[in-house]
């Protein structure tokens, strides 16, 4: 791409032309380094030392115990269900605000970040007034019959899609605006001028070059949502058995650090993996960044 | 005194520390030497957050400074985060002194992060069941647990465990996660009251397992949000809460049940390798005193742990008495506590 420009010094020297790229990665790469991978490795040492000096006991003990499947399949549903409402809901409003013209979009914009300004232990004790048997929404939902008598939100599954999903939201929102803000309307124009209805010409154009945009944010709201502890734990109470819960758990509560330390293994492998697949499905790398 | 009188200048630290020495002089002893070498040093302790945080910081912490020169604070930290930075800390402890409810002191010790607490001379008052024979860690307040109800919801007051699985109460109950201490120990008090016990817990496991419906929290904070919805009546939780609950205008009360109110006893311990090892002694010394302990009982409802503390009869009526506690075995408690986490998020969380 760049290579038209040779980097040069102030006296006109060639500066070998991996060095400006290596400098500018310098920082982050020592913070990444020193603060991530490093301890990662730690982590990774510890979870495959039992029985030591190497050995994979601890997970074993994981893979082999329909219990521990079963949290790591919910976990992952969750970021699923998560990542779907998110982008259900934030796709719309992305595009309402993009394609807004007018001087109060930044407010508008702030507006749809204020779920990120609150803690997630004042958010939640807001979503237990709601979802609890005698909250609004669970009175509303059996009011309607949509929920047996005795139903309450809080406590379960859904309350914790519905409460991450609120927090979640702005990332999406602000990912897919910065998006679709830079796609051209004349596309659109164009797909309408031939002949597309304006709803097929968003889908035939917009939502295609808004790939990139949706494949990031959902990977921010995917991978947030499957390590989330605070909300699940909060809201979910008792159900809230999920991979980052029962890491805490471990930890903390049991004091069984190789096996925290292979479920947090556990979890990061699986998270990159699903990276790689979504990304490879949704093909993120032909689209255009603007 | 006349020196002090004649010069306006001098400061109320020098003040302290002269008096300090006077009275160690009239008493015989020679801390005066170690009162002037701890000004200026820092000691950090964790402790439980709260309203007895802030009474200990001001009865104890706040007047060891006043007294000695140095700075004495503490950092809210549940007692399992506690451990954890104890552990992870080991080599080079930032905290010199630790406050644990949930037995963590015996394991502290058991893993060689603690060191006797040496010159702390009220530790000799305290019971012997009530310390470390080795003298790594010291109780300084008991919390009672038994049951929270809504005084207004539950016409006859609940005595027993029993109570939870009266029927005109199903839907109205909630109780801790196993994860929090007093949810431990309503699983163990279950099982007590069905035959079994620390030793035999399948009783209270298929008592719990009776109480479908009701709801769990984690965090000890719902407690207030779940009485204040107006659904929940009853759980079992400590006479503490019940007293901050009603503060905050809820109309809750709290009963000890008939089989015993659960112990939780709260100790202080000092980290190994700290440097502050003496000032921490004096400071346990401090929280084992008359002064303090009266002020907890008063404030957080925690039971005094010294018996020649004698608490004024209004507060006495509120703390229960000794013969009203039930004293878990918190060493079996603890080494069961893996298996019975895992067998509780199989059998009681999945709901």
């Amino acid at each position: 791409m760049g290579g038209a420009l040779e980097p040069r010094d102030r006296r006109g020297l060639i500066l070998p032309k991996w060095l400006p790229p290596a400098l500018l990665l310098l920082p982050a790469a020592l913070v990444f380094g020193g603060l991530f991978v490093w301890p990662q490795l730690g982590l990774f040492a510890t979870s495959v030392a039992s029985p030591p000096p190497i050995g994979f006991a601890t997970y074993q003990r994981f893979l082999g115990d329909s219990f521990y499947v079963a949290v790591l399949v919910r976990t992952l549903s969750l970021g699923a269900c998560v990542t779907l409402v998110c982008l259900i809901c934030g796709f719309p409003l992305a595009f309402f605000l993009a394609r807004l013209e007018s001087r109060w979009v930044p407010f508008l914009i702030m507006i749809v970040s204020f779920p990120l300004w609150v803690s997630a232990v004042v958010r939640s004790f807001a979503w237990m007034v709601l979802l609890l048997r005698n909250g609004l929404v669970s009175i509303w939902l059996r009011d309607a019959g949509l929920a047996p008598a005795g139903f309450q939100l809080m406590y379960s599954f859904a309350g914790i899609v519905i409460a991450l999903a609120q927090v979640l939201l702005p990332l999406m929102v602000i990912t897919l605006y910065a998006v679709i803000k830079g796609i051209d309307r004349d596309l659109e124009n164009a797909a309408m001028n031939l002949g597309a209805s304006p709803g097929r010409a968003v889908c035939l154009v917009t939502l295609r070059l808004a790939r990139g945009g949706i494949f990031a944010g959902s990977l921010l709201v995917f991978s947030l949502s499957i390590s989330a502890f605070a909300t699940p734990s909060l809201v979910g109470g008792a159900t809230a058995q999920l991979m980052a819960v029962a890491i805490y758990e471990q930890t903390l509560e049991i004091n069984d650090w190789p096996f925290a330390a292979t479920i947090s293994a556990i979890l990061l492998a699986i998270a990159l993996s699903v990276a790689l697949v979504y990304g490879r499905l949704i093909d993120g790398r032909n689209v255009p960044v603007r | 005194m006349s020196a002090s009188t004649s010069s306006r200048t001098i400061n109320r630290r020098a003040l302290f520390s002269l008096a300090g020495a006077a009275g160690a002089a009239a008493a015989g002893l020679s801390p005066a030497f170690a009162q002037a070498q701890f000004r200026g040093r820092e000691l950090v302790s964790s402790s439980f957050g709260g309203p007895g945080m802030e009474i200990m910081q001001r009865v104890v912490f706040d007047a060891f400074g006043a007294r000695t020169g140095a700075r004495a604070t503490q950092v809210p930290l549940l007692s399992a985060q506690a451990f954890a930075r104890m552990r992870a800390e080991k080599d080079n402890p930032q905290l010199d002194m630790y406050m644990f409810s949930g037995g963590q002191e015996v394991t502290a010790k058991a893993e060689g992060l603690t060191q006797p607490i040496v010159g702390a001379s009220r530790m000799s008052q305290i019971p012997a069941n009530l310390r470390d024979p080795d003298g790594h860690w010291v109780v300084w307040g008991v919390i009672a647990e038994g049951i929270l109800y809504r005084t207004d919801k539950i016409a006859n007051p609940p005595t027993s465990y029993a109570d939870f699985f009266r029927p005109e109460l199903q839907g109205h109950i909630a109780f801790p996660h196993i994860t929090n201490g007093y949810g431990m120990d309503f699983l163990v008090m279950l099982a007590r009251m069905n035959g079994g016990g620390e030793r035999n817990i399948d009783p209270g496991f298929e008592a719990m397992k009776r109480l479908r419906g009701a709801s769990i929290f984690r965090a000890p904070t719902d407690v207030q949000t779940l009485f204040s919805q107006g659904d929940i009546w009853m759980l079992p939780y400590d006479a503490a809460t019940a007293v901050r609950s009603n503060r905050m205008g809820l109309p809750v009360a709290f009963a000890t049940p008939r089989e015993g109110a659960p112990a939780v006893f709260l100790t202080a311990c000092i980290a190994k390798n700290s440097r502050n090892a003496e000032m921490a002694a004096q400071i346990i010394d401090g929280l084992l005193g008359a002064e303090s302990q009266i002020a907890i009982a008063r404030e957080v409802v925690w039971g005094p742990s010294n018996p020649t503390v004698q608490l004024p009869a209004d507060i006495a009526a509120t703390v229960a008495r000794p013969d009203q506690l039930a004293v878990l075995d918190r060493d079996a408690i603890n080494a069961a506590r893996p298996q019975w986490a895992e067998r509780w998020n199989r059998e009681i969380a999945g709901g």
